[in-house]
């Protein structure tokens, strides 16, 4: 098990480099910051210009640059932002806003496997029946309303027309307006909106993976063998069936969580919630290279992480492949 | 001297209502299995034996549906009891094998897992008595090795071992009738013989009755004490085995024999049998095989021909039959 | 023995039956379709837009950059007989845009879906058919364009095109991108699809019929995979129309072009004030997204080789 768990994280080295170098490369195509940086600056000479670009080291052929990055980031040091916040070091921009990124993320997902799951099982139990239509219907419709639109109807609903909740953002802006007075609360009165609006979207393909699974498995002959024995619904459901209809769910979830960070730019737009994927929305729009391989190199590493999370777990679960 | 009769099905239907039709698989089956003793139930693929089988435990898939009919289990009607009486014959009076091994063990589970549930849901013992008997049944099947083969995982037995399993499972707490459907078909013809022998040997020690469901002739000659002949979905004749063998008075038994080529040893060509099997959601009206037969008149497509008893055992479902001058390709 | 030569003849059968005409798959598959109202429903929402996209120009009572509000001070207006959908901030009409973008919508599907599952295919093939070197080379390439975080290197590769071209080579340069970051995961599938096929059909015709047996091979893959493949293109248009509806909110779209998502970034500010200017739009982005899911599921179901008849 672990010479498998270490063979996973060595191959995913490699993987790793690939992508830095694909965004790298686009990046750097892109055009040049400092003119972007400095073309409101009326003031400024050619001379000016082209010190600052050696300031950055932009005047290095492409390979050094990269060279340069590369053995940056293996010192932690992911260089500082170009414009965004003053300049600010990379990685304390990221420390900064990462967490209430993974604050949305976590728990939409935690939310979702609770509700998508049993969800699932009771709609494939009692397949045809009016809960399982409806299930079925909402959720199919839930992973066609683009997350965005979810959100602005929510907060026209919710916000403008019956005012139970902020329009967006993570905290009042003044201390006076958080709910009793407290920090965390007022957090979590912001959270609610995005939250539940993520939520929905991420269960609703959850919910539909689980009922095509379950109602897979309880048509296999290892089922009605159960049956056969003797053995009560509850064993045939919750330990014959769960077992081997998590196999598929275990896969997709993984796989989601890496697509799910990658989307956090469009949700934190909507909701203008300060999080790392509003952050590199506006360092690509500003071009400010630092701050988009940061996040790059930052939204990768959690993916190839999670990859490696599902691959031993579904290694844990199947043991099938676990003998391998 | 007569034994009891451990199993009386009569007239059952079941039906699976589908989105193409209502598909009458088993319309009326009528059988019974003395104590002790094995039934072979033959028939072709589709001819209603796995459905009958299902039937008796009460677990017919989806949307499948037991319509009418009784099944007398002891005395009692099966088709009577609440879902959570039935658990209680299932596994423990009554056990079944599947016919595929490969299907019919949960793969993310190991054996002795699945072993030892069986056991500790019908017999009050604690986990480490039920892992005991676990192993005593792998031995009483023949599996080698059996303290650690108890341990692997479905994928990890070979077919062969993957079958005793079954039987083991099957067999766990000692039923006095076991349902076997098909249980060589998918395996190798080495491994067949030995599962055959097997099952013998088991159904002598434990004195058990046997339904055995095969379309294999060459199976039944060798286990079975009497025959039951279906064919979509109803009975076509049921007598003990060698009447079966040379004196058939059904044209679908004498038909199958000739179509098995190590019994029809003066024919050099395979008979097969013209036609094809009945749509079931559609059947043919009367008997249901006389589309078929070759000695098919006007009046078989009219009425179902009633099953009659033309010689003490010996039941026959045709009305032709006594008027039939048929022989078994075996000569008589 | 004879169990074996039943098998064998069984395949031959059934092949047949695939050509003839009767009885032939996708036949089955019709019918087995025309059952299914989910599936028909969804078929009708894409002819539905497919019928706004054709006719736009007959059905939108405005040209879509048309302020026909702005100096008669029905800027902002609520939906009313003249405004079927109300107006935006400097009067054009909410509805004929809306319809004007049906086209646009059903280009961006199309034409993404054309070159991601292009790609898809031929990887997929490729890959699953050699196996080997080439099968590593292919999926390695495959798991790296997994892993790339999918919006994020959308974003960054199109601020480079627009950096490069100020004209930004409009829509087309979206759905290529799109299209270029897209066909990983369904080129996976396709392989996975091809190494069944294979082998379950290489045993059987290696041994019945010898000689030809790499032409029975191919001639049996690619119908079994043109299944999945039918599938996958439904879900895939689905999808794209997802992904140039977000990138277009985030404002890295295509700005001259009508698409719906474009209103939706320009109705993001007015959100208190205009409810319409964003709701109209996104419901149509839902509803033909619906339809082509609809669609594509009512498809699969129709064409799984396993269902039973």
């Amino acid at each position: 098990m672990i010479r498998y768990a270490v063979r996973r994280i060595l191959y995913l080295i490699p993987l790793f480099f690939g992508v830095l170098i694909i965004v790298f490369v686009a990046s750097r195509l892109a055009g040049d910051p400092v003119r972007l940086m400095t073309v409101q600056n009326p003031r400024i000479t050619p001379e000016a210009r082209e010190n600052l670009t050696k300031y950055y080291g932009l005047d290095q052929p492409l390979y050094m640059q990269f060279i340069l990055f590369v053995s940056q980031l293996l010192q932690g040091n992911l260089g500082n932002a170009y414009a965004i916040r003053g300049g600010t070091a990379v990685t304390t921009l990221i420390g900064d806003y990462a967490w209430l990124t993974f604050e949305l993320q976590l728990a939409a997902l935690f939310l979702s496997l609770l509700i998508a799951i049993p969800i699932g099982i009771i709609s494939a139990k009692r397949q045809y029946s009016k809960l399982d239509v409806s299930v079925t219907t909402t959720s199919l419709l839930g992973t066609c309303i683009p997350v965005f639109y979810m959100g602005i109807i929510a907060i026209i609903i919710f916000s403008y027309f019956l005012g139970w909740f902020p329009y967006g953002g993570a905290h009042s802006i003044l201390p006076e307006r958080y709910p009793f007075g407290s920090y965390v609360l007022d957090e979590l009165w912001h959270m609610a909106l995005p939250t539940a609006v993520l939520t929905f979207a991420t269960l609703a393909p959850i919910v539909l993976l689980v009922r095509s699974s379950m109602l897979e498995v309880l048509r296999q002959d290892y089922i009605l063998a159960a049956r056969a024995s003797g053995l009560s619904e509850r064993s045939v459901i919750y330990k014959h069936a769960l077992r081997n209809t998590l196999i598929p769910i275990v896969t997709y979830v993984g796989l989601y969580f890496g697509a799910m960070l990658a989307g956090a730019p469009v949700t934190e737009t909507v909701f203008n919630w300060p999080g790392v994927g509003r952050l590199f929305v506006e360092a690509t729009t500003k071009l400010d290279f630092p701050v988009i391989m940061g996040i790059t190199v930052f939204i990768t590493i959690m993916t190839l992480i999670s990859n490696l999370i599902t691959d031993i777990t579904y290694g844990y679960i199947d043991p099938r492949i676990r003998l391998e | 001297m007569t034994t009891k009769e451990i199993l009386k099905i009569e007239n059952l239907k079941t039906y699976f209502n589908t989105w193409a039709g209502i598909v009458k698989a088993v319309d009326g089956i009528n059988l019974d299995v003395k104590e002790g003793e094995t039934l072979g139930l033959v028939g072709e693929s589709g001819s209603g034996k796995s459905v009958t089988a299902l039937s008796i435990l009460g677990i017919v898939p989806r949307p499948g549906k037991i319509i009418d009919g009784r099944i007398l289990f002891k005395g009692e009607n099966l088709l009577e009891k609440t879902e959570s009486e039935l658990q209680k014959v299932r596994g423990k009076e009554i056990g079944y094998i599947f016919q595929d091994p490969a299907t019919s063990l949960n793969p993310v589970l190991s054996v002795a897992n699945q072993l030892t549930e069986v056991i500790i849901r019908h017999q009050n013992v604690t986990k480490r008595e039920a892992l005991e008997k676990a192993i005593e049944l792998f031995k009483l099947v023949e599996i080698p090795d059996p303290e650690l083969k108890i341990w692997n995982f479905p994928h990890q037995l070979s077919g062969g071992m993957k079958q005793r399993m079954a039987v083991a499972r099957a067999l766990s707490c000692q039923p006095s009738l076991l349902l076997a459907d098909e249980p060589t078909t998918n395996l190798d013809v080495t491994i067949q013989a030995q599962i055959l022998q097997l099952m013998k040997t088991l159904k002598e020690k434990l004195s058990m009755a046997m339904i055995l469901i095969t379309h294999d002739m060459g199976v039944v000659a060798e286990v079975a004490d009497r025959i039951t002949v279906i064919y979509a979905g109803r009975v076509c004749e049921t007598a003990d085995t060698r009447t079966i063998f040379y004196k058939p008075r059904h044209p679908y038994t004498v038909a199958l024999l000739t179509a098995v080529p190590s019994l029809a040893l003066r024919k050099e060509e395979l008979a097969v049998i013209p036609g094809a099997i009945p749509n079931l959601i559609d059947p043919p009206s009367g008997c249901r095989f006389h589309p078929r037969c070759k000695y098919a008149k006007a009046a078989c497509a009219k009425e179902i021909p009633p099953l009659k008893e033309i010689e003490p055992g010996h039941f026959v479902a045709c009305i032709r039959a006594s008027e039939l001058d048929i022989k078994s390709p075996l000569g008589a | 023995m004879i169990r074996k030569k039943s098998v064998e003849s069984k395949l031959l059968v059934q092949n047949e039956k695939k050509r003839s005409k009767g009885v032939s798959q996708w036949n089955i598959a019709w019918r087995r379709f025309k059952k299914n109202r989910a599936a028909l429903a969804g078929a009708l929402i894409v002819g539905f837009v497919i019928f706004l996209a054709a006719f736009d120009v007959l059905i939108a009572p405005f040209h879509p950059n048309a302020t026909p509000g702005f100096y008669i001070g029905e800027t902002r207006s609520p939906p009313s007989l003249k405004y079927l959908f109300g107006t935006d901030y400097i009067g054009k009409d909410v509805f004929s845009q809306v319809v004007y973008g049906a086209r646009s919508a059903l280009f961006v599907g199309f034409a993404s879906a054309a070159i991601a599952m292009s790609l898809a295919i031929l990887v997929g093939l490729i890959s699953g058919y050699y196996g080997g070197i080439i099968d590593n080379v292919l999926m390695r390439i495959t798991e790296i364009f997994l892993v790339i975080p999918f919006l994020l290197i959308l974003l960054v590769f199109l601020k480079v095109i627009t950096a490069i071209s100020p004209s930004g080579g409009g829509l087309s340069m979206v759905v290529l991108m799109i299209g270029l970051f897209s066909w990983a995961a369904d080129a996976r599938i396709i392989r996975g699809e091809v190494l069944r096929v294979k082998e379950s059909e290489f045993i059987e015709a290696s041994k019945s019929l010898g000689a030809s047996k790499r032409r029975i091979v191919f001639r049996h893959i690619f119908p079994n995979v043109l299944h999945i493949i039918i599938v996958l293109t439904t879900l895939m248009i689905a999808s794209a129309i997802l992904v140039e509806a977000a990138i277009s909110f985030l404002g890295f779209g295509d700005a001259a072009a009508i698409t719906w998502g474009q209103q939706l970034q320009k109705a993001n500010e007015a959100v208190k004030e205009a409810w319409w200017e964003g709701v109209f739009p996104g419901l149509f982005i839902t509803l033909l997204v619906l339809g082509f899911s609809l669609l594509g599921n009512g498809l699969r179901d129709a064409l799984d080789p396993r269902l039973r008849e």
